[in-house]
């Protein structure tokens, strides 16, 4: 034991002390961030401005809704019903991005649908919002009581305004949360692949210059391999411990320096959205503030950071495990450094295929083929991030388990694979790898 | 004591080693001999426990060889490596730390012997800053570093000026004389003869000769002896029965000469000298040997003719 943490030990310091370490700890998350600020300052959430279509068929709103005219909204009328099919689907509705149903329950159910094309930001969510209970409290008023506007806001019911996408209105894609864990999958992929292609080359090289046969005079093959990945491994984390640190160092200077007014307003937006919008308050706030920003939003309100960053770690553990394993048997079966390069590419594919997985979830997290994916140890890292990021199903986390588990059991099998790989191929040099050669050494004992 | 008992390995359908023991006596060098692909790397690599055998067994100063016995063995290999961008120091460190020592026992027998060679202001430097011989001292002093009972040394003087070859030879000699068991594997036959108490003579996966090097030169000789006199070389000739035979002759000076003599039938040395004296006079005469390079050759092609017939 005490041999292979020498080994990880001279792994960990080598790999640290490597200018390409440095260069990738700090410039990793300075890049990182600087997409980052890229995307909260100048993401574009749509257009700003909006013609929304109020369909109205019993003229409740007698084509009114605000007695200024608002920048960012045209409002047009129709004392018609709409499908929202038809809405989606007619060609001359097209010029409308949003259609806001008033039916003539809306007084006592108080609830209103808003159709939209494309997510309008929450600056125009507030205002719509804002403009249709603001003309309702007026009609309300005026219909059935006596009270001054005033004085009905303080006793008033809030309007549940219920915003759908008019080509996904039961909302079964996933939602922007999804990104986020494919983002981290992604970067499961790619520590995974960059710290994979450092075990190949530090075996291949040890290979090259003999220094393995030194080595070996002193501690087993298993023990070698084990010490080689468990050191990277160690670097891999640091690795990762600077990242998630320097990120979340960045993302909360930026809240508090660069986008501190667009969150507070979020923030606001957040908790009152569903509540009484009480005052002009607000309403001037919103007018005041910056624009909103959906990926802002996402960011700092809507993602759940420990969560997804304990499963991150264990699953990129486990993945690092799994296609390490590839990497190492790789490097030990090679006859050369160049002659490892070529076997590369169907690691490489695998890759992306599990990239491609994480896609494929991110639009249809509940297909039978995502369901395959979750459990298939090549893709379940991606797949089980996406899953978490979006959320599982009341009763359906074990899923999440499952995925680990599958993964978990696929690195060790991996392992042994490489593992006996590894002892017959490593002290052989100068040969071209050929399948049948591999199957030798896995039959092999030694 | 090392007894290596009837160790047999295969490779797929090659047969690597087949039924090999051979023993080698504690605080004595043996040489290991054959050609390549003989099976030698494949003897060391199982002393060092880097392979298996596939039947056999090896007794390590009386105990079964276990991975226990690893921080007792020293093992240079014939393609030497280092990391490169390690110091000497910490190349020592990390290398005589896998052997069990603790730091502070590396960096004094580091010490000791950078001392030794006198290459003490070598420690900080790079691996990659060293040349190619540099290296080849330092990784010999990485190799006897943790005092090893058994150290077994592939092509030790390869790459070595002669000066560096015979610093190495003397302080194989001087391990040996402290009670280190070595075992050379080389083709440099010079350097068998001069250091090797025993030599193990290995072909196509067996042992086809062995014993003392004297032994091994003893059991190829052909009856050739040298006699040097000054004098007249047809008197000389003259002076042979049929008994003799001519078959060399070296002129070292003016009527001085160095002739090889082989004996056919009954006849011995004395009586070659008897018939000599006074026919010419002698200076010296002496059995001819077969250099260990002849004895390598010879066997080998002995070997080679048995198996092809």
């Amino acid at each position: 034991m005490r041999n292979l943490w020498l080994i990880a030990q001279r792994e960990f310091i080598e790999k640290v002390k490597s200018r390409s370490f440095i260069l990738t700890a700090f410039f990793g998350p300075i890049l990182l961030l600087a997409v980052l600020f890229g995307l909260f300052k100048f993401s574009d959430n749509g257009k700003k401005h909006w013609d929304v279509l109020i369909t109205d068929p019993t003229g409740l709103l007698e084509r009114k809704m605000l007695p200024n005219q608002d920048k960012a909204i045209n409002y047009f009328f129709l004392e018609d019903y709409v499908e929202m099919e038809t809405f989606r689907d007619a060609k001359m509705y097209q010029k409308f991005d949003a259609l806001v149903e008033i039916n003539e329950k809306v007084l006592t159910n108080k609830t209103a649908f808003v159709f939209y094309r494309q997510k309008p930001s929450l600056k125009l969510q507030t205002k719509i919002q804002y403009h249709s209970e603001r003309r309702l409290e007026e009609i309300m008023v005026k219909r059935f009581t006596k009270l001054s506007i005033a004085s009905f806001r303080k006793i008033k019911q809030p309007l549940n305004v219920a915003f759908r996408n008019v080509y996904d209105p039961f909302d079964e894609s996933s939602d922007v949360r999804g990104w986020v864990g494919y983002f981290y999958g992604l970067l499961i992929i790619g520590f995974v692949f960059l710290y994979g292609m450092t075990i190949l080359r530090s075996v291949s090289q040890e290979k090259s210059n003999r220094i393995i046969e030194i080595v070996l005079g002193s501690v087993s093959p298993r023990k070698l391999m084990a010490g080689k990945i468990i050191g990277i491994g160690i670097t891999a984390i640091i690795q990762l411990i600077i990242w998630m640190l320097l990120v979340a160092i960045g993302l909360f200077l930026m809240r508090e320096f660069i986008f501190q007014n667009n969150l507070d307003l979020t923030a606001m937006v957040n908790v009152q959205m569903t509540e009484q919008v009480k005052n002009t308050t607000l309403l001037d706030q919103l007018v005041r503030g910056d624009e909103q920003n959906d990926f802002l939003n996402l960011i700092y309100e809507r993602v759940q950071f420990g969560t997804m960053n304990f499963y991150f770690v264990l699953f990129f553990l486990a993945s690092y495990l799994f296609y390490g394993a590839f990497f190492t048997a790789i490097g030990a079966t090679a006859g050369s450094e160049s002659d490892g390069q070529q076997f590369i590419v169907p690691i490489l594919l695998l890759l992306l295929i599990s990239a491609y997985s994480g896609y494929y979830c991110l639009n249809n997290p509940e297909s039978d083929l995502t369901y395959f994916f979750q459990y298939l140890p090549f893709t379940a890292p991606i797949v089980a991030m996406v899953k978490l990021a979006i959320g599982y199903e009341p009763g359906t986390a074990f899923q999440l388990y499952l995925s680990l588990f599958s993964l978990v059991l696929g690195a060790v099998i991996s392992l042994n694979i490489a593992g006996r790989l590894f002892n017959n191929g490593v002290l052989q040099f100068g040969h071209r790898i050929r399948l049948s050669m591999i199957f030798n050494w896995l039959k092999r004992k030694q | 004591m090392i007894e290596i008992q009837q160790l047999t390995k295969s490779y797929n359908r090659k047969v690597a080693l087949d039924q090999v023991s051979i023993t080698i006596p504690t605080g004595k060098i043996v040489g290991l001999l054959g050609p390549n692909g003989a099976g030698k790397t494949t003897l060391i690599r199982i002393i060092n426990q880097i392979i298996t055998p596939d039947s056999g067994h090896i007794r390590f100063f009386g105990d079964l060889l276990k991975p226990k016995h690893l921080n007792e063995v020293g093992y240079l290999p014939e393609e030497r490596g280092l990391y490169r961008t390690m110091t000497v120091e910490a190349h020592a460190l990390f290398l005589g730390q896998l052997k069990g020592m603790n730091k502070q026992e590396v960096r004094v027998q580091l010490d000791y012997w950078m001392n030794k060679f006198d290459i003490l202001s070598w420690k900080t430097k790079r691996i990659e800053e060293l040349s190619k011989g540099m290296a080849q001292k330092v990784q010999f002093i990485f190799t006897v570093l943790h005092e090893p009972k058994l150290l077994i040394l592939d092509e030790p003087l390869s790459g070595f000026d002669p000066i560096n070859v015979e610093i190495i030879k003397k302080e194989l000699l001087a391990l040996k004389e402290k009670g280190t068991t070595i075992i050379l594997s080389t083709h440099n036959m010079k350097s068998v003869e001069e250091i090797c108490d025993f030599a193990y003579l290995i072909a196509e996966g067996k042992v086809v000769a062995s014993g003392t090097v004297a032994e091994l030169q003893e059991a190829k000789k052909e009856g050739v002896y040298a006699i040097k006199f000054s004098g007249n070389m047809i008197a000389f000739v003259n002076a042979l029965w049929t008994n003799y035979e001519l078959i060399d002759k070296e002129i070292i000076g003016d009527n001085r000469f160095i002739t090889y003599v082989k004996m056919r039938g009954e006849a011995g040395f004395e009586e070659l000298l008897t018939a000599l004296i006074g026919q010419v006079k002698l200076e010296a005469a002496w059995e001819v040997l077969p250099s260990m390079h002849d004895v390598f050759v010879q066997t080998i092609q002995e070997r080679k003719e048995a198996t092809n017939a």
